[in-house]
């Protein structure tokens, strides 16, 4: 078989994820009708507090513990960065909210359901590893008190709250990456399937989707 | 720099039976409780038809 004629992994990728997400969908310009509503919005709005997060926390990392602790401008950018991941916590919640109300899993939307919720949870640790990297007594207070609950739980003997550089590595590159991707793939799957109507709308999925016949994709409006 | 609110004194709890939570929590879920009912409740600005949304 000469090369031209094998089917290279490339090309096999390439028409994999063209034919789930063809650029039409990946990059929709309408939305259906129902989604002009203001709990619609709350998704975006998460994602909007997760680029101010990155953003600001890029700037403390670039920066350092004596800038964003002892500069009018560091101080500035660290309260930045503390009211962006509020703010994200608050409107995510509000997303979740929604979303369980709406059964957004309905119509194959599992897996769009799963990463989300998996967002979150990952999400929570991210945050938390921010308070005890942030080189000051409040921070020693919290992993003392924060350790003994780790211990208590039983899960104390894979992580060392009291280890500084790992909490720092944990909360600037490790839990941080893992929700941004989880980010990146619950929205290919938003793309992919669409958003979930509301309950007085036939539910469906996308007809480009692979896994259309998934479970509920045949589920009647309630 | 001087904080907004005064936050030299200890934090306010509310304490019922078995329950147990900061006033700044309560505050917090409460004020998500409202969001939550008036992203339901309140008109969309009509006049967009498209839009991206998650």
């Amino acid at each position: 078989m000469s090369v031209s004629e094998e089917r290279s992994w490339t090309a096999a990728v390439r028409e994999r994820a063209v034919g789930a997400l063809p650029p039409e969908k990946l990059l929709a310009d309408k939305q259906p009708s129902y989604v002009a509503s203001w709990i619609y919005v709350f998704g975006v709005l998460s994602l909007s507090s997760l680029a101010v997060i990155i953003l600001s926390g890029t700037i403390l990392a670039l920066k350092g513990p004596g800038w964003w602790h002892f500069t009018g401008i560091g101080h500035f950018f660290n309260s930045i960065h503390l009211w962006s991941v509020e703010l994200f916590f608050f409107v995510m919640v509000i997303h979740l909210w929604g979303k369980y109300w709406m059964a957004a899993w309905r119509g194959g939307r599992k897996a769009v359901w799963i990463t989300g919720t998996i967002t979150f949870v990952v999400a929570i640790p991210c945050a938390l590893t921010g308070y005890v990297s942030q080189q000051n007594f409040d921070a020693q207070w919290i992993s003392t008190q924060a350790k003994d609950a780790m211990n208590a739980a039983g899960i104390g003997s894979f992580f060392n709250l009291l280890n500084f550089g790992q909490m720092y590595s944990y909360h600037v590159l490790l839990l941080p990456a893992a929700v941004v991707a989880l980010v990146i793939g619950h929205v290919l799957l938003v793309r992919k399937h669409g958003v979930v109507p509301p309950f007085n709308v036939p539910v469906t999925t996308s007809p480009a989707s692979h896994d259309g016949a998934g479970p509920g994709a045949q589920e009647s409006a309630s | 720099m001087a904080a907004v609110f005064n936050l030299n004194h200890h934090s306010s709890v509310v304490h019922w039976h078995f329950f147990q939570m900061s006033v700044s929590n309560i505050v917090v879920i409460v004020l998500m409780i409202v969001v939550f009912v008036a992203a339901i409740l309140a008109p969309f600005p009509s006049g967009r038809a498209t839009g991206g949304s998650s």
